[in-house]
């Protein structure tokens, strides 16, 4: 969340106070009844399991336990650990808060707590298996048909639907609170595609790199035996067992969890996949990969039931894959959560929780659920009228983007709106009251403060019964008496400690090794296509922006040099930045005004988002192609993207101001990430396939780009100064100048310039060096090698290549008619050649569906 | 009545589909009154897949896959059928009345009942409205049998609306029908299922085919018959019994029943995605039904 501002006052300890309204989870302190009004401090002993985290905070102090909190948020921003906020696609995502002060359980209030849980996680296991089978509940009256009926969330298409293996429900999650009494409540059970494991899993990997040593005196459960009871039951729900090829599904790179899903598919070892990656095909799913397609065996889905199949759920679906519903019931997928799960998020069934429990179970259920009134129920909607200022009323659906509402939060407008809507469809809402949760000690600002807490833990299932993650995800309010706890709006987040007695040894069953964190060889072959187009492109913006942002450098250091350059050595650079950027028609002719105060324009080029081919423009590309990527990408050069981020974000005010005084070094934050991320990708990227196609693209970009600004600043025949200047530029913008001097010495000639930047194979930028690199790449790409005959992409570069050796350099720097038509033409060919270099790799590699439309439905008579 | 129906479904497409995918409900399901003795659906171009199943209310789904470019698809489904008449003799002067079987569909724990009471709510095309309760309250006095409510609705529906080929399209929301007084015989399916809603009744949109006699003298034309739609409603401790309002009718052996649901939504003949095919495709379907000695 929002940075915390260092305060120059710090407080000279960092005590807990806990609050004096109510339940507090490190005191026990209960607001009793008698004493309400007096507002008394009475502060006893902290608990015993807090005893040891709070007397350690008091001992770090607030200074060093500022430094920790800022050392974690760092890591989780380079993580690239972000939460992205919906109905704001323009917002930057926001780093993920975390609260070091994690909330505690012990191990004997967790076994309470688990068994709960995992009852309740059998009770909706069953319950989904009534509800898409003989629908018992209802025939028996044991719930009211309009309870499940009315809920958008019933898909009638997965009726009949089974899983393999003993249960339906493959994950479950609770949002629960601890009540004034004590004891814990379930607010919302999440069903449909449960989110918030990823992060949890993050939170500890930080709170264990930033309170090491209090991590380890602490005895706490450790998270990653949930994980690998996650990984085998989900390769166990695989037809195939040989080798099961589990995905996990993300709606993209907009989703607000997104960082989540990457994050999951990479700890767990499972590609990640978009629809779009997958296809039906003569009833089995495949994953579109460059090596053709790969059955899929099974789907970890995060996106929503509803939108799965266009086919028979929502038609008008882009995250859809057609006919998977059809697959999944002749068995040759499974889904998890399987498709329809979203029903029992249902709030009614809150209300019908114990006679449910009694009547699948026998028995009252372990955990309390929060109190639940159904309006479409009677009796219940004359209670929801008479305390209407008490409750928050829910829409059934979350679907439908209506929100939970407390009455006394709303202005008399929006008040008789609801209860207008309550009105006339009672049926379609609950109301609960509202609860305060209890609190927990919280770090902010740079004091501990109480806050309410709500946790959401993890069940999955697991041979005959489910697994609990031990700990789970908290959220604090924002602030004492907060009512929304949400990472929407705003709240941290916290890691849960389940701490044991004693130290916890190793099971047997958690030590098996977790070999599937490694991507082996076949997986990197089977990327899906989208993600190695995406590095393909992420290399050509990367390469772009590179080359925007030097030819920009050198024209700023050109004009405000020592020597004044002539007008038509000025209109012959700029004409070079509009090329190079492609930012046309820009300073092809334009007013000479222009020409002479070039710098607005200039400064545009670089920093406004909405010019295509600005610096900006390509940077935003290229960020997005990375997003789409990042699971591929190292930890190091997440850093680096997120320091291009950074830089970019602070790019207009770099450049706004005094433009007098060097605009160029504005400008070198930039080229020193970009040059860090090329950097990265040599040393740090694994050499599959992936990174063969972000080198391809980059290396077509930047050879490109040599060619355009040969065009500009060696083609023309101009007098001798303007020569050299032009040449200058040319050679300071590809890193040549020094040695060229070194080389040469003597002055500008274009023969040897040609050389060095054209034939030259030991100039890392020369275009003989790109075709090398292009070449190398290419013959190690995979292919079905039929016959000898070259293929599309091998004959091109080898044209390219040899259009270059066999060039003449004297030929190629005659003038004829005041032009140099042997080397205009040979740039031409160049050109060509790597433009269908890119359309012959595109062809064959990457991805050309066009998108799905509905069938018209028939007429009728 | 024993029945061969031929339905074919013919989309001419502007350009190249290359791969499509579809749900097809154009088989007759099996009811009370009704069984389909022998059922066949043909795809050109061949499909690459195809899959039969019942599905949630009990129709027959069909599903195929083309993954061969081509401009044109042609479904061609046959099926025998063996259709009888609603059980014998409804008296529309007996029977449940309005207010018992409400008072019935809320306190029945009958299982029948309660499952019925899905057919009450809202579905994805209808929705109940105060308009439309307004416009169904005057057919349902409370001591009136329910099913002679039901039979004056829909005669009052044949009379008060008129049939109009080219007024709706799929899309017809039904406050336009309402409005505009005029719509086929989807759109009255729809309107009366809405008002049974409305008045607390289930209600059930059922999909088929109605044979239609020649004139006297002529022979009857191949493909004159069409697709056809008409409603079910429920009468508590009675069952389900079937009304067309496009032609006031009480349903009986000339109606062949293709499939039912919540509304058209749940029933569409066709469905499905395409990949390519350009704007506006082409439909032409025809419907023959013959009888069989």
């Amino acid at each position: 969340m929002s940075k915390v501002q260092p305060s120059p006052i710090l407080p000279p300890e960092l005590i807990y106070n806990p609050t004096s309204a109510g339940l507090d989870e490190a005191y026990g302190i209960a607001q009793s009844q008698q004493q309400e009004g007096q507002s008394q401090k009475q502060k006893g002993e902290p608990r015993p399991q807090w005893r040891y985290l709070l007397d350690s905070l008091k001992a770090l102090g607030p200074a060093a336990m500022m430094d920790r909190h800022e050392k974690a948020q760092r890591i989780l921003r380079d993580d690239g650990a972000t939460y992205n906020i919906y109905d704001d696609e323009h917002s930057p995502s926001r780093t993920w808060g975390l609260d070091l002060v994690p909330g505690l359980i012990n191990s004997e209030e967790w076994a309470v707590i688990e068994s709960g849980l995992l009852e309740r996680a059998e009770l909706f296991n069953a319950l989904l298996k009534d509800i898409y089978g003989p629908r018992e509940l209802i025939r028996h009256g044991v719930i009211p048909p309009e309870a499940l009926f009315l809920h958008a969330g019933f898909l009638r298409a997965c009726h009949g639907i089974e899983t393999p293996g003993e249960h339906e429900l493959i994950l479950h999650a609770v949002d629960m609170v601890r009540t004034q009494s004590g004891e814990m409540c379930v607010l919302t059970d999440r069903t449909q595609a449960p989110s918030g494991m990823g992060y949890a899993l993050e939170n500890r990997t930080v709170m264990s790199r930033v309170l090491p040593s209090l991590f380890r005196d602490s005895h706490v459960h450790r998270l990653a035996p949930f994980f690998q009871r996650l990984r085998q039951k989900l390769s166990s729900l695989s037809v195939n067992h040989d080798q099961p090829r589990v995905v996990l599904l993300t709606p993209g790179a907009h989703n607000e969890t997104y960082f989540e899903h990457a994050y999951l598919a990479n700890y767990l070892g499972f590609p990640l996949v978009q629809s779009g990656d997958l296809v039906v095909r003569n009833g089995f799913v495949w994953m579109r990969s460059l090596d053709g397609l790969s059955r899929v065996d099974v789907i970890l889905r995060r996106v929503d039931d509803w939108f799965c199949d266009p086919v028979e759920l929502r038609n008008d679906s882009q995250l859809g894959v057609a006919n998977l519903l059809e697959v999944v019931r002749a068995g040759r997928v499974v889904i998890a959560n399987p498709l329809g799960s979203g029903v029992l998020e249902n709030p009614i069934l809150l209300k019908y929780m114990p006679a449910i429990s009694k009547a699948l179970l026998g028995r009252e259920p372990r955990i309390q659920s929060v109190a639940t009134y159904w309006c479409g129920d009677p009796e219940d909607y004359k209670y929801v009228s008479a305390h209407m200022d008490k409750l928050v009323i829910k829409p059934l659906y979350r679907g439908t983007g209506e929100v939970s509402k407390r009455l006394v939060d709303l202005d008399e407008a929006e008040r008789v709106k609801l209860l207008t809507r309550l009105k006339e469809r009672p049926a379609h809402y609950v109301a609960q009251p509202t609860l305060l949760p209890a609190h927990l000690p919280s770090f902010e600002g740079n004091k501990l403060v109480p806050r309410p807490a709500i946790t959401r833990s993890f069940a999955v299932a697991s041979d005959s019964s489910y697994t609990l993650m031990p700990g789970g995800l908290t959220r604090v309010g924002t602030t004492e008496g907060a009512f929304v706890i949400s990472s929407q709006a705003g709240s941290q987040s916290k890691d849960t400690w389940v701490i044991a007695s004693e130290p916890e040894h190793s099971r047997a069953s958690d030590v098996t090794s977790d070999v599937s964190n490694i991507p082996s060889d076949t997986q990197l072959i089977s990327l899906p296509s989208r993600v190695v187009e995406n590095l393909f492109w992420m290399g050509r913006y990367a390469e772009r922006a590179e080359a925007s942002l030097r030819i920009l450098r050198t024209v700023f250091m050109m004009l405000n040099g020592e020597e004044l350059i002539s007008d038509l050595s000025r209109k012959h650079l700029l004409e070079a930045v509009t090329g190079i950027t492609g930012t046309a028609p820009g300073f092809k002719d334009c007013s000479q005004e222009i020409l002479k105060n070039p710098e607005q324009q200039l400064l545009q080029i670089a920093k406004d988002p909405h010019l295509a081919g600005s610096i900006h423009f390509s940077l935003n590309a290229m960020l997005r192609s990375a997003d789409e990527s990042k699971e591929l990408l190292s930890s190091d050069t997440l850093r680096v993207i997120n320091d291009i981020r950074d830089a970019l974000e602070n790019l207009d005010s770099a450049l706004t101001g005094d433009l007098g005084s060097a605009p160029e070094e504005a400008l070198d934050p930039l080229v020193t990430a970009l040059m860090a991320l090329a950097g990265l990708a040599r040393e740090s990227m694994v050499r599959g396939i992936g990174w063969r196609f972000m080198e391809l693209g980059r290396r077509i970009e930047r050879a490109m780009q040599t060619v355009c600004i040969m065009e500009h600043l060696l083609l023309p025949v101009v007098p001798e100064h303007d020569q050299n200047a032009l040449m200058e530029s040319l050679l300071l913008s590809v890193e040549a100048l020094i040695s060229y001097r070194r080389r040469y010495r003597a002055r500008m000639q274009v023969a040897q310039a040609l050389e060095l930047v054209m034939l030259d194979p030991s100039n890392p930028r020369s275009l003989m060096f790109q075709f090398e690199q292009l070449k190398r790449h290419i013959d190690a790409l995979p292919r079905a090698k039929t016959s000898i005959e070259l293929s599309a992409e091998e004959r091109t570069v080898l044209s390219g290549e040899t259009t270059i050796r066999l060039s003449l350099i004297n030929k190629l720097s005659e003038v004829s008619d005041g032009e140099r038509p042997e080397l205009s033409a040979l740039l031409k060919k160049i050109h060509d050649t790597l433009s269908q270099l890119s359309i012959d790799i595109s062809d064959k590699y990457f991805d050309h569906r066009i998108g799905p439309q509905q069938l018209v439905r028939s007429n009728w008579q | 009545m024993k029945y061969r129906i031929r339905h074919i479904t013919e989309y001419q497409y502007a350009d190249r589909v290359s791969h499509c995918y579809n749900l097809a409900h154009m088989i007759p399901r099996t009811s009370l009154r009704q069984t389909c003795d022998r059922s066949q659906v043909k795809v050109a171009p061949h499909p690459a897949f195809t899959s039969r199943r019942e599905d949630y209310f009990g129709n027959q789904a069909f599903h195929f896959e083309i993954q061969r470019p081509h401009e044109k698809l042609i479904i061609t489904s046959e099926s025998d059928v063996e259709v009888g008449s609603q059980r014998s003799g409804i008296n529309l002067d007996f029977g449940i009345t309005c207010s018992e079987a409400l008072e019935l569909l809320e306190s029945s724990k009958d299982d029948e009942v309660l499952l019925a009471r899905e057919f009450i709510l809202d579905s994805p095309m209808v929705r109940a409205t105060k308009a439309l309760r307004a416009y169904a309250e005057p057919s349902f006095t409370d001591d009136r049998p329910l099913l002679s409510a039901v039979a004056n609705l829909t005669k009052r529906i044949f009379e008060e609306f008129e049939y109009c080929p080219e007024s709706t399209t799929v899309a017809t929301p039904l406050d336009e029908v309402m409005a505009n007084r005029k719509g086929v015989c989807q759109d009255f399916a729809h309107l009366q299922v809405g008002c049974l809603r409305a008045m607390g009744f289930p209600a059930k949109y059922v999909s088929g085919y109605i044979e239609t006699l020649p004139p006297p003298g002529q022979e009857k034309l191949v493909g004159s018959d069409a697709s056809h739609a008409w409603i079910s409603v429920y009468s508590p401790r009675e069952g389900w019994f079937e009304f067309d309002p496009t032609n006031n009718q009480i349903c009986g052996e000339q109606h062949i029943i293709t499939a039912w649901g919540r509304d058209y939504f749940d029933v569409t003949p066709l469905r499905g995605v395409i990949f390519g095919g350009g704007e506006n495709p082409i439909l032409s379907v025809s419907v023959d039904v013959a009888r069989l000695a």
